[in-house]
């Protein structure tokens, strides 16, 4: 068996509006469209995953909060109906996924070798959050390949920042070794918003895009900053800058899915792609993709 | 007088989930006697707060009919399913909203199979109301509120109560110290996470007792002070709102749930 690789990293943040914009058949709720430029970012983003043909997608998402440990799916086959519970008029998601519980189980026991409090959730009946439901339907929605999915430990907000983010560096590292010792292709997927202020009233239709901009200067100006850093290959800078981005643009990389994923990438000096970048009631959201392997 | 009883629920479901475990044993217990309590307070509807449902734009309230299926905590998934069985007393949710609206609080009724009803709320109601026969109105920790805020909202949910002639017991949903052990423990051992905690929680305990709402808010600021709080103790200000004041309180229960305190408190109202 060859060693496994990480093909590509992405940042592929979760608004769940993406998906009801898109009108799968999945979804109940129908639109008449919206955040086209976003979208646009994510099917270049499906075109590299075509390309790479991945045997396996790891997504960490804020949306899975768990306060003792990391925690990785582990049932094989999980299937069921999420509903978003703060954007319930927009996202109800028959969802049917298969996971890679071989990997998960790899992941969960080198985070364990690292010291780390990693668990596998076997409860067949568990509800898969709408942040790890939405990236996987963004970048994949033919939903044909197998997935890791890891919780966002609260150790970031729990903790200091710093010892939180260790912690997600860490994870990080224990998923590559666990990825290079399993043989296989795999892509990263970290579910985050950059900057996090939003609106707080939601328009009479949604999806109309004239109500549509970044609630804040300061974040928007923040996260140009990281990701004309980003572009550059200057993923140092970006780490040491993440306090104070996570601090005054509010973003929510804070809950650790960027850490964990640069580091496995071990902060590649690769220039990452921007696909796009684009509002959701005022958030940041950038649809990046760092390429390292064919 | 539209409000008949008023309790302190934890929201953990640990307790509910392994009521044979010692140390959560006796928050099971204490959370059975609340349910006594409340029911021969004879309500009609149940006004629930519950930290654990976040909202972030509108305030939302819960108006399906009935809210059923199998819950999985994100967390405590090992140690077993809830069962959500939820009534909501819609046309009461309903004037909550408006309410609300009228008072300046931007609110929505949600009304979505398979919407995801939070752990707290199931099993509060599983405990003080099996089988879920009182309709309830269950309203969002909006993250975005200040305790103001949601003392307002619990005071709109009383007053539409009181408008339909409805007797109506409150139920503020939540934790007291919200430290909690992040690494694995043996849960027959479980206590709360440290020693200024524990004090932290006995003192606002004390203060529930002696009773006032002007003492228990005294009692919530020392309370801030001195330990991680659970979301602000805005499900008391859910509480207060609903109540107005009281004359004192009895503490069936006091524990841990994973090193977090945890109490099963009924208020006796003026
Ligand atoms: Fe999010």
């Amino acid at each position: 068996m060859s060693q496994g690789k990480i093909l590509a990293g992405f940042v592929a943040p979760h608004p769940p509006h993406l998906v009801y914009a898109e009108n799968p058949p999945q979804n109940e709720p129908r639109s008449e469209g919206g955040w086209e430029p976003l979208r646009w970012a994510y099917e270049k983003a499906r075109k590299s995953i075509e390309e790479l043909k991945p045997d396996v997608l790891l997504v960490h998402s804020p949306h899975w909060i768990t306060t003792v440990g990391h925690h990785f799916l582990g049932v094989e086959r999980l299937s069921g109906k999420s509903v978003d519970p703060i954007f319930p008029n927009l996202f109800r998601f028959a969802f049917d996924l298969n996971v890679d519980v071989d990997l998960a189980e790899a992941c969960c026991g080198e985070a364990q070798a690292l010291g780390l409090t990693a668990k596998m959730m076997r409860n067949p009946n568990f509800r898969v959050d709408y942040g790890t439901i939405t990236t996987l339907h963004m970048v994949r929605p033919q939903w044909d390949i197998p997935v890791v999915g890891i919780s966002a430990n609260n150790s970031p907000y729990y903790l200091t920042l710093d010892e939180g983010v260790e912690e997600m560096e860490r994870l990080g590292e224990a998923t590559r070794r666990a990825i290079e010792k399993s043989g296989k292709r795999a892509v990263l997927l970290a579910s985050n918003t950059f900057s996090h202020y939003h609106f707080h009233e939601e328009p009479e239709i949604p999806e109309d895009m004239s109500r549509e901009h970044p609630q804040s200067y300061k974040g928007y100006k923040w996260d140009m900053r990281m990701i004309e850093l980003m572009r550059r290959g200057e993923i140092r800078e970006v780490m040491r800058l993440f306090p104070e981005w996570v601090e005054e643009a509010f973003a929510e990389v804070k809950s650790g899915a960027f850490p964990w994923m640069i580091s496995a990438m071990e902060y590649p000096t690769t220039p990452a792609e921007l696909h796009g970048y684009g509002t959701v009631i005022g958030t940041g959201n950038a649809v990046m993709e760092w390429r390292l392997a064919a | 007088m539209p409000v008949v009883s008023a309790f302190l629920m934890p929201g953990n479901p640990l307790p509910f989930l392994r009521q044979d475990n010692p140390p959560w044993a006796p928050l099971a217990t204490a959370a059975k006697a609340a349910g006594e309590a409340l029911r021969a307070s004879r309500p009609d509807v149940l006004l629930i707060y519950s930290t654990q449902w976040f909202a972030v734009l509108d305030e939302l309230w819960q108006a399906r009919p009935h809210s059923t299926g199998v819950h999985v905590d994100e967390n405590w998934y090992d140690y077993g399913d809830l069962q959500m069985d939820l009534r909501a007393d819609v046309s009461l949710a309903q004037a909550c909203v408006a309410g609300a609206n009228a008072a300046g609080h931007r609110s929505k009724a949600v009304d979505y199979e398979g919407f995801p009803i939070d752990s707290g709320t199931i099993v509060a109601n599983a405990f003080l109301n099996p089988g879920g026969t009182i309709p309830t109105v269950v309203a969002a920790n909006n993250l975005y509120h200040d305790f103001a805020t949601t003392e307002a909202l619990g005071r709109v949910a009383a007053e539409q109560a009181d408008l339909q002639g409805k007797r109506a017991a409150v139920i503020a949903v939540g934790g007291l110290s919200a430290g909690y052990f992040d690494k694995d423990i043996d849960i027959a051992e479980d206590r709360i996470v440290d020693e200024q905690s524990d004090a932290a929680n006995r003192a606002l305990l004390a203060a529930m007792e002696q009773g006032g709402a002007d003492r228990l808010r005294a009692g919530l600021d020392d309370f801030a002070a001195a330990a991680k709080t659970d979301m602000g103790m805005k499900h008391l200000a859910w509480l207060l709102g609903g109540v107005g004041d009281f004359k004192n309180a009895h503490v069936h229960g006091y524990g841990s749930t994973y090193g977090a305190g945890a109490a099963v408190v009924e208020f006796k109202l003026a």
